[in-house]
């Protein structure tokens, strides 16, 4: 079997794994459903208040949103073992699939699917269909925009999960990254500038997970395909370098956290 | 881990461990001091995308909006303050999500030492690491930041409630951690958690911009006594709101112990019938 083949078999399994216990699956879609639709009432309560941000209105924070919500969901669906990445590596995990022929990362990314990734990504197209009016161009461009963004979210996880290679604490501070970068990825792009913009394209990429591809949405342009594509890719050459090292170090002996 | 509360007698027994689990957290925290600095950087780095945000509103000032009742110097420090609760709590929920699911918590219930004492305890001991530290970077970036200072009894008040409004923190996410008993995952309830804390605790904005109804249905909820209280010293700080969100803490500290015993011992009748 091949990489591609594998992960399919894999992911497949994790899925089926996820929809076995109904009750369970129902009660967290329908959390997760209800959790967005806190942060959509958030910001509506916001807007209602401050009318606008950088020139940003409700509308385009929702359209923002169902993007970011379809890319978060879609990720824990069918690469839903990114999530714990960093608490696998601490508790030895990466041992059963060392001595496996397979690629680790591919194997640790399908080795779950999350349940209540479902109620992300039923939300977020609902949130798209009733908010972006798009049309047959506009689908393919969101179709895009959720793709590169869902790349660049990974990779930006895999890093910070591959954190747990050097530090034992890292379990914990790498969510708290990723939690943050998805939060900031549903702030309107409007508020970064300076040292806000530097942070929101560098240290926490959230700039290149929500930002970058939905301005490819909003003002489709070859410039704009560049700096999401680019930012998306080189992203993942970290994610890559980052995990290969640690892992590396890992084969040597090195205990994670050591 | 008993699944009863502990009784008078053993009670001193009881603390005793908890200290030792106290101490235990705290400097194993201490000693991985690389990520309590890691942890510290990238506060600063939330406060710089969080104030842009927020100075960004304040700038706008547009007439017949909320924008005009912020105060002068923008919220930079009460952001400061609740991000400094908020990334000092420590994620309880995933030990006990863990421990739950995997069935390590069978060992501990044959000990003499109740498990969730100790396991509060050493989170406890995690976040007073976390919240020294991160308090330090606040000041630091509070000098730097060249913002206007609070006044010294206003940092006093934020101190206090700060610490105190942390802990609530540790017992609402133990509450979610409990979820692991009827849930294969905690992270629904905990993302609702957190929905609450932005909206009801004042982490997106401060509940004294809501109106009056929702302002009155926060105030009495725990998650202002988590985070919105201490922010609130920084905007308007005052001793008797001070004393007020005292006694709101102290209420929430028992009435969310209490939830935690009844959770656990439903959750631990589940997990000896062979439910969970």
């Amino acid at each position: 079997m091949g990489v591609a083949s594998t992960y399919v078999a894999q992911q497949r399994a994790a899925i089926r794994t996820s929809f076995a216990d109904r009750a369970n699956f129902g009660l967290q879609v329908g959390g997760m459903a209800v959790n967005n639709g806190f942060w959509l009432v958030l910001w509506w309560l916001f807007f209602a208040g401050f009318r606008q941000v950088g020139g940003w209105v409700l509308s385009d924070v929702a359209r923002l949103l169902g993007v970011v919500y379809v890319i978060f969901g879609a990720s824990g669906a069918f690469f839903g073992g990114y999530r714990d990445m960093a608490g696998a590596i601490l508790r030895g995990e990466l041992d059963a699939y060392l001595t496996q022929p397979k690629p680790v990362l591919s194997r640790m990314l399908a080795r779950d699917s999350i349940p209540s990734s479902w109620g992300d990504v039923g939300t977020g197209l609902i949130i798209l269909a009733f908010s972006a009016r798009l049309d047959l161009a506009g689908v393919g461009l969101v179709v895009a925009a959720i793709v590169i963004g869902m790349v660049a979210w990974l990779a930006t996880t895999i890093s910070f999960g591959s954190l747990a290679f050097w530090f034992a604490g890292a379990r914990s501070l790498s969510r708290d990254l990723a939690d943050f970068t998805l939060m900031i990825a549903t702030y309107p792009s409007s508020i970064y500038t300076g040292w806000a913009k530097i942070a929101a394209f560098t240290v926490l990429p959230a700039g290149f997970v929500g930002m970058a591809p939905v301005t490819l949405v909003r003002e489709p342009s070859p410039q704009a395909a560049a700096v999401a594509i680019g930012g998306a890719l080189g992203l993942s050459v970290v994610a890559t370098l980052l995990f290969s090292l640690g892992l590396s170090r890992y084969r040597k002996g090195a205990a994670p956290g050591s | 881990m008993r699944s009863s509360p502990p009784s008078g007698a053993n009670l001193l027994g009881t603390t005793r461990a908890a200290l030792a689990a106290y101490r235990v957290g705290l400097a194993s925290s201490l000693a991985a001091w690389p990520v309590l600095l890691g942890r510290a950087i990238f506060y600063g780095v939330c406060l710089t995308v969080l104030t842009a945000f927020w100075d960004k509103v304040g700038a706008a000032r547009l007439a017949g909006t909320l924008a005009t009742r912020l105060p002068p110097g923008g919220l930079g420090v009460y952001i400061g303050v609740t991000e400094w609760i908020t990334l000092s709590v420590t994620p309880i929920q995933l030990r006990l999500e863990d421990d739950i699911r995997s069935g390590a918590l069978e060992p501990h219930l044959l000990r003499p030492k109740p498990y969730l004492a100790q396991t509060i305890a050493t989170e406890a001991g995690n976040m007073t690491a976390r919240l020294g530290m991160i308090a330090l970077g606040a000041l630091l970036i509070l000098t730097v930041s060249g913002r206007v200072w609070p006044s010294p009894l206003a940092l006093a008040f934020v101190g206090v409630l700060g610490v105190i409004g942390g802990f609530i923190g540790i017992l609402l996410y133990c509450l979610v951690g409990l979820s692991a008993f009827w849930l294969r995952k905690v992270l629904p309830p905990l993302l609702i958690m957190q929905k609450l804390m932005f909206l009801l605790g004042g982490l997106f904005a401060p509940i004294s911009l809501y109106p009056p109804a929702l302002r009155a249905l926060a105030e009495a909820s725990p998650f202002a006594a988590h985070l919105g209280f201490a922010g609130l010293q920084i905007i308007a700080p005052s001793a008797s709101a001070f004393c007020f969100a005292l006694a709101l803490q102290a209420f929430w500290i028992l009435a969310l112990s209490g939830l935690i015993a009844l959770a656990w011992r439903a959750g631990l009748k589940r997990t000896l019938q062979g439910v969970v």
